[in-house]
């Protein structure tokens, strides 16, 4: 089943790619569809027993495999990943007018994201995971990009990218780390590791989670992300995609939570990005980017509580993960609204849209006091709950944790309370365009999802508590309350809404200016001072003088040789086998020293031709015929290839002074006694008996062939022919790259 | 160059490639047993083309895209046994009797010799492009026939030969 769904997935994502620009905005719809199915589907796992699992074995030879575990709280993501994904395909169809451009290419790559995404919190193995979680990085990139001709949506999908998929490198050395000292890698068998190198991977891992979770001081590319389309924002920057750190956290929490650093990290992360978030959503005054910076806020929230792993603390995040997909999924869909009809989201230039926009602000009175904690909604059972677990901490755990948990609800109910009164407040009545019923039922509906799940809270506990039994290694958990009774979980509660609230609407309609954002710049600042730094390095390494490459090369080659010079015996040497080989040997000799005399290109070549001969002719000496026949037809190519360039290069060399010869003299000279040093070494030191009997066997058994040297090139020794091939590969298109290079430098000039 | 002041190399060179090639095709496939093999091959079939380029017959210009083709083919043969199961480079014999031939083995090194030659050829055309063979097929002869070379190019030393 879960590969169906993935096929099915994968399917109309190719359909939608081929016949997008056809069904323009109907496309959408079409996206729907698979979500649909594996929303119908994780409902009806929901609660049931033992975990789906799949696996494809892929590079055998490789123990690769694709490896899927849907367990209880896979389940659960899938339903907000896919639930989510049908009501945001159903909201951009409302969002993209019928005659918007590129919605094709927007439902193919909104439909891709949704596949990585599913495929993140199915996957089992920490590499299926890897995979897809840079699918997601990818997937964002193109998202946030949709509309590619404005460059401040290029440079904020640039920071996207580099900062996701920064953070996604460091998760590779993370986790080859953690999957080295715990011995497997799949996740469900992952057990407590200790040690400095799973101590080290920890650490890494939750920095990977914080570049995708947004953790200051990773959060800059997340307010950049909201030029994106609203769609977007909220299904990936709000229910899902910045959920994958948040997730990873949690899978990997059982196995890393007895690692200190990594507790300690989390918290900071957390903790930080509480106060920093909720501030900045204080401050801005784009309606977008307040719900932006609460999401990092509200993100570090979710990090701190799994950081801290204790059962309470797991079960608050698993409700507290579920409350926030639905209640900030719901306010981005109605930004996202207001953005379209009034044809801005700026709060100075909204007004009186509580009266204008009566089920917008219904659901946005809902889902925000979900965000703020109050009763009775799903938001205020979440806060509850981790409220009572930062109670149960004890040591500057309880106190760094309770600040963050408390003082975050604080700042958290303050900016709400901000939102809805400078967004849906009174003021001069701002215009709207005609109601698209896409664009107000999704929203409407994640906002009543909030306050249902309250309602019927058994059942819901009955799906997180499984979960979250999951994500704490097995230990219980206990359950949610809707009513805990009048305890001092309930008080400060209560202490934080008041306060909250008096702070949030003092400031609803206060004028002010929107911070600066210094993160932004100095993200950018450093992503362009990368850029250089390559640039320039480059321009050192590569300066384009050829004569210096292959001194270079022949200077390193003859440096190479000298450790050899300790095993250089004389007594495997003889002079020759038969004298012919003197008399070659010496022409090759004569053939090199008078190539470096000769002033005429002409002449240079006929040197190297007699040279190269002379060596095929050692080579039929030898019995080396394979090698005797591929000289010769080297050589004959090369004629050629002089033929050709002689039309272009004058008739003598253009440096022939003394000292240049001199330096290119000693160093041919240096190169071949490099050459000679490490062969007398090699056959004046055996290890052990040339292989030839087993060779000449395993030619014929396993190789199938009589012609060893054959044999060995394709199929003994074929990854270093491979090799020497794709070396070959990459000359010819240096070649290419350089013809064409300096036809067009030719072709420029008058 | 040579198109207009010797005829006696353009034919050589026109009579010798059929022959050529057939040595070529011997190389590939007798590599597996006898001298020979794919970059042995690739270099005879390198050489023909080289001098059709040089005679003006020809004015090859898919040099990468052999050599793509062949890295995906050479490539394929080195990865593929890893999907099931066997280790990089594990060789398949194939063994057929055929009517009149009789008994006919080959394997996947076949496939690996002919991507080995593909990239051979490509480099050497892709060379002969670098260096400029383009100005060889500037004028096509009029008895070359067999659509085998190209009327672009420049036209300026047109003058000068006739």
């Amino acid at each position: 089943m879960i590969f169906g769904l993935l096929v099915l997935h994968i399917a109309v994502c190719v359909l939608l790619a081929g016949a997008g620009r056809r069904l323009g905005r109907g496309s959408l719809l079409v996206g729907a569809v698979p979500p649909a199915f594996s929303a119908l589907w994780g409902a009806a796992r929901l609660g049931a027993g033992p975990p789906a699992t799949a696996d494809l074995a892929w590079v055998r030879g490789l123990d690769l495999a694709m490896t899927f575990r849907v367990d209880a709280f896979a389940t659960v993501m899938t339903l907000i990943v896919s639930g989510i994904g049908v009501l945001i395909f159903v909201y951009a169809f409302g969002y993209f007018g019928p005659d918007a451009a590129h919605t094709g290419r927007f439902a193919t790559t909104l439909l891709a994201f949704s596949t990585s995404m599913l495929g993140l919190v199915w996957a089992d193995s920490v590499w299926t995971l890897f995979v897809f979680w840079e699918l997601t990085s990818v997937t964002s990139f193109l998202l946030v990009g949709h509309k590619s001709t404005d460059t401040e949506v290029l440079v904020a999908a640039r920071r996207a990218l580099m900062v996701t998929a920064g953070g996604g490198l460091v998760l590779l050395a993370g986790l080859l780390l953690v999957t080295g000292a715990a011995g497997t890698t799949l996740i469900s068998e992952l057990t407590p590791v200790d040690g400095a190198a799973a101590t080290a991977g920890a650490v890494l891992v939750m920095i990977a989670a914080a570049t995708k979770s947004a953790q200051v001081p990773f959060h800059s590319w997340l307010p950049g992300a909201m030029v994106a389309p609203t769609p977007v924002s909220a299904y990936l920057h709000a229910a899902t995609m910045v959920k994958a750190g948040v997730v990873l956290v949690a899978v990997a929490g059982p196995a890393l939570s007895g690692i200190a650093a990594w507790k300690g990290c989390g918290i900071a992360f957390g903790v930080v990005s509480i106060v920093w978030g909720a501030l900045g959503a204080l401050r801005h005054r784009d309606a977008k980017l307040i719900l932006a910076w609460g999401t990092v806020s509200q993100l570090g929230l979710l990090i701190t509580l799994f950081s801290v792993g204790t059962p309470a603390a797991v079960l608050a995040a698993v409700s507290l993960l579920v409350a926030h997909a639905l209640f900030k999924g719901s306010l981005f869909l109605i930004v996202g609204e207001i953005d379209v009809r009034a044809g801005t989201r700026h709060i100075d230039e909204l007004g009186g849209l509580a009266r204008s926009m009566p089920v917008a602000f219904t659901a946005a009175l809902l889902a925000g006091l979900s965000m703020a904690g109050a009763p009775p909604l799903l938001g205020f059972v979440a806060k509850e709950t981790a409220i009572n677990a930062a109670l149960e901490l004890d040591g500057l755990e309880a106190w760094v944790v309770g600040f963050g948990v408390i003082g975050g609800s604080v700042l958290t109910v303050a900016y709400t309370f901000r939102f809805l009164a400078a967004v849906f407040g009174p003021g001069p009545e701002t215009p709207l365009s005609t109601r698209r019923r896409a664009l107000s039922v999704p929203p409407a509906v994640l906002a009543v999802a909030g306050i249902a799940a309250f309602a019927v809270l058994g059942p819901v506990d009955a799906v997180l508590e499984p979960a979250a039994v999951r994500l704490s290694g097995g230990a219980a958990v206990g359950h949610l309350h809707r009513w805990p009774g009048l305890e001092p979980a309930l008080v400060i509660s209560a202490v934080v809404l008041v306060v909250g609230a008096i702070v949030g609407l003092a400031m609803g309609r206060r004028p002010g200016q929107a911070p600066a954002d210094h993160a932004a710049r100095w993200t950018d600042a450093s992503i362009d001072g990368i850029v250089t730094f390559g640039r320039e390095a480059c321009a050192r390494v590569q300066h384009g003088s050829l004569p210096v490459y292959l001194v270079t090369m022949a200077a390193v080659t003859a440096l190479a040789a000298t450790p050899f010079l300790a095993h250089v015996s004389s007594d495997h040497l003889v002079a020759w086998d038969t004298p012919l080989q003197g008399v070659l040997a010496a022409t090759v000799v004569g053939a090199a020293i008078a190539l470096s005399f000769v002033g005429t290109r002409l002449a240079a070549g006929l040197a190297l031709g007699a040279a190269g001969i002379a060596v095929a002719a050692v080579f039929v000496l030898h019995g080396a015929a394979d090698l005797a026949l591929t000289q010769l037809l080297v050589e004959a190519a090369i004629v050629v290839g002089f033929v050709l360039a002689f039309g272009h290069l004058s008739r003598s060399f253009p440096m022939t002074g003394l000292r240049w010869r001199a330096v290119r003299m000693t160093v041919a000279g240096l190169g071949g006694a490099a050459v000679v040093i490490g062969l007398a070494a090699a056959s004046g030191d055996p290890v052990a008996a040339p292989p030839l009997a087993e060779m000449a066997t395993a030619s014929v058994d396993e190789g199938g062939g009589s012609n060893i040297v054959n044999v060995i090139l394709t199929d003994i020794r074929g990854l270093d022919t491979l090799g020497e091939v794709l070396v070959l590969a990459t000359v010819a298109l240096g070649v290419q790259a350089l013809a064409r290079a300096s036809a067009s430098t030719r072709g420029s000039a008058p | 160059m040579i198109d207009g002041s010797a005829p006696m190399i353009r034919l050589g060179i026109r009579a010798a490639g059929p022959f050529a090639t057939i040595v070529g095709c011997y190389l590939l496939f007798a590599g597996h047993n006898n001298p020979g093999g794919g970059f042995a091959a690739g270099l005879v079939f390198g050489a023909v083309l080289a001098l059709r380029t040089i005679a003006g017959f020809h004015r090859p210009t898919y040099g990468i895209t052999l050599v793509a083709a062949g890295v995906f083919v050479v490539a394929g043969v080195a990865l593929m046994p890893l999907l099931w199961g066997d280790p990089l480079f594990d060789q398949q014999v194939l063994s057929v009797e055929a009517p009149l031939l009789g008994k006919i083995k080959t394997g996947s090194a076949l496939p690996f010799d002919l991507g080995v030659a593909a990239i051979v050829v490509g480099t050497v055309i892709a060379a002969l492009d670098g260096l400029g063979a383009a100005e060889f097929a500037a004028d096509p002869p009029a008895n070359s026939g067999g659509g085998a070379n190209s009327d672009r190019g420049a036209s300026s030393d047109r003058g000068e030969r006739e």
